[in-house]
């Protein structure tokens, strides 16, 4: 009894581990074959690619418009960056004071912009931004950029803050420090890492926003998906996978760099 | 971490609201004043000349929505669509959370890492390697082909198959987050104390595992279906014309035919629905409370 259950559980775990094996290729192989489409000496988007070459990298580097884009992105994302940290840090600060129900409603205030899709948001905030003149700006892709990546900041702030020994603070305080540089002086050295992977989050989330961007964004401020969108959409040029290869590059250098200074498990879950 | 700051009350308070600006006013400028007055263009009238009639009071939008039966069938194909892709994606993301949480080492790492890859990747990057991986040329109908299971091609985009794959890459990755982060919590010896009681695998997952995700598959279903009804490029990019979403619907309303009320009031139509029905769900399955705590 107990050795056909033995070979009973012996086959389900083989064939659990066959399932999400399969799950983890689907998830993955995908994009491996967009970064060996880059590298195709041909003209047409094919995998296997026929013949090894870097051309393609070359058209990205001589083309303005895909130059421009990248541009874009940079400043958008540098721009949601900050101001999310910024304001993700003074929440974070901000909610440790409070009692539990007023917590619970700033975090479901601050969250609900996640669960509302991207083209709803896309349409809001087109039509009152343009009210002003805004739609097409910079000033106009940063702030709704930041409705999701403010709540993701704020939360992998939140987290390393609940792993700091307050008492700290505390004693800096009463040895007479002011709140500013009892934060800068004890707080931020030893939340550094979570400060850098909330920064780093909200830069990505950012640089890989499509849709409220595809909205929002107009031919001088045109991001990076965006550009690849309207190219995938009328005729497939090759430069689309050497764009694709440089985000998948930059999103494998923050899970690499994010898993270096917290660990993939706890960001995974801090999430 | 409770502990208690020695300030007097009010100055307190005061700094916690200066603390708490910013972040409200970033979703009250952004997201709620916006979304009033989405609702105000949806009550204007509508007119040929531009986007909608500045001012004015009226029900065309809505009337609109009611008395078009084109809409009627994509609202329907809409909430069909995102029931579909909501239940392929919890059950994708409890699986495949349940495997990384029971793994160690490096395989954990390298299937959470694969997920965070995944869920950090811009759509349209996913949307074109499905387009190439799942296309009749592409290398899993190679792969179908090589080991026997189809001898024609087997059409996996520009169909119902396409937007419903494509709409998964982009919802898998939160869904498996989601029921991570509740399965983290879970204590091993449960799971042992179960085994020395004599529950074999699949009992531990039904009596042990799933009751304590039951939070985390709320939030994955939740995200998967509002961001299923609000599915916009991966119906565009991978089905066919008859995949149309209220999504694209909108943004061919608002940005096509300059019909701002109809856009505003699908949306408004759009999102009460989708908000309806997540309360009436949760509400009947007694998952709120859960909601809330992850």
């Amino acid at each position: 009894m107990s050795a056909w259950r033995y070979v009973r559980e012996a086959v389900h775990r083989a064939a659990g581990r066959g399932v999400v094996a399969v799950l983890l290729c689907l998830l993955v192989l995908p994009l491996a074959v967009v970064v060996a489409t880059a590298f195709d000496a041909s003209g047409a988007v094919a995998f296997p690619p026929r013949g090894l070459s870097t051309r393609w990298f070359s058209a990205l580097l001589a083309s303005s418009t895909w130059l421009q884009a990248l541009l874009n992105s940079l400043v958008v994302a540098t721009g949601t960056s900050a101001l999310s940290t910024a304001v993700g840090v003074a929440a974070a600060l901000g909610v440790r004071q409070l009692d539990e129900g007023r917590r619970r409603a700033v975090v479901a205030l601050a969250v609900l912009p996640l669960l509302v899709p991207g083209v709803i948001i896309g349409v809001t905030t087109l039509t009152l931004f343009s009210q002003f003149g805004l739609q097409q700006s910079y000033v106009a892709l940063v702030l709704a950029h930041s409705l999701w990546a403010t709540p993701l900041a704020f939360s992998v702030i939140q987290a390393s803050f609940a792993r700091f020994d307050w008492q700290l603070h505390e004693a800096a305080l009463d040895l007479g420090a002011t709140p500013i540089r009892a934060f800068t002086g004890v707080v931020a050295p030893n939340v550094r890492a979570g400060l850098a992977v909330a920064a780093l989050v909200a830069f990505v989330v950012s640089l890989q926003e499509f849709v409220i961007a595809l909205f929002l964004s107009g031919p001088d401020t045109r991001t990076v998906p965006v550009a690849a969108w309207n190219s995938l959409r009328q005729s497939l040029d090759p430069v689309v996978s050497v764009v694709s290869a440089l985000l998948l590059v930059a999103v494998v250098c923050l899970v690499v760099v994010v898993g270096a200074l917290a660990g993939v498990g706890r960001f995974a879950s801090d999430l | 971490m409770s502990t208690r700051t020695r300030r007097l009350p009010s100055l307190g308070g005061r700094r916690t609201l200066a603390l708490l600006a910013p972040l409200l006013a970033l979703d009250v400028l952004v997201f709620l004043v916006p979304t009033a007055y989405l609702l105000r263009v949806s009550l204007t009238a509508r007119t040929p000349g531009g986007a909608f009639v500045e001012g004015s009071w009226a029900l065309d939008g809505y009337r609109y929505v009611t008395e078009t039966s084109l809409v009627h069938e994509i609202l329907a194909f809409t909430l069909f669509f995102a029931v579909l892709v909501t239940a392929l994606a919890v059950a994708v993301g409890v699986v495949y959370a349940y495997a990384a949480w029971c793994a160690t080492g490096w395989t954990r790492t390298l299937l959470l890492g694969g997920a965070v890859c995944s869920l950090f990747t811009t759509l349209v990057v996913k949307l074109f390697a499905v387009l190439l991986v799942y296309s009749p040329q592409g290398l899993v109908n190679d792969l179908l082909r090589a080991v026997g299971l189809a001898s024609e091609p087997v059409l996996l985009v520009d169909n119902l198959a396409g937007a419903v794959i494509g709409q998964l890459y982009i919802v898998v990755p939160y869904a498996i987050l989601a029921v991570y982060a509740v399965l983290s919590s879970l204590n091993t010896q449960l799971v042992e104390a179960a085994r020395d009681l004599g529950a074999d695998g699949s009992g531990v997952f039904r009596e042990v595992v799933l009751p304590h995700v039951r939070p985390g598959i709320a939030v994955a279903a939740v995200i998967a279906f509002t961001w299923s009804v609000g599915a916009y490029p991966a119906p565009l990019l991978l089905g066919s014309g008859s995949e149309q979403t209220v999504g694209i619907l909108v943004s061919q309303l608002l940005l096509a035919r300059f019909d701002w009320p109809a856009a505003a009031a699908l949306s408004v139509v759009t999102a009460g629905t989708v908000f309806g029905s997540l309360l009436v769900v949760l509400w009947r399955l007694d998952l709120a409370g859960g909601l809330l705590d992850a």
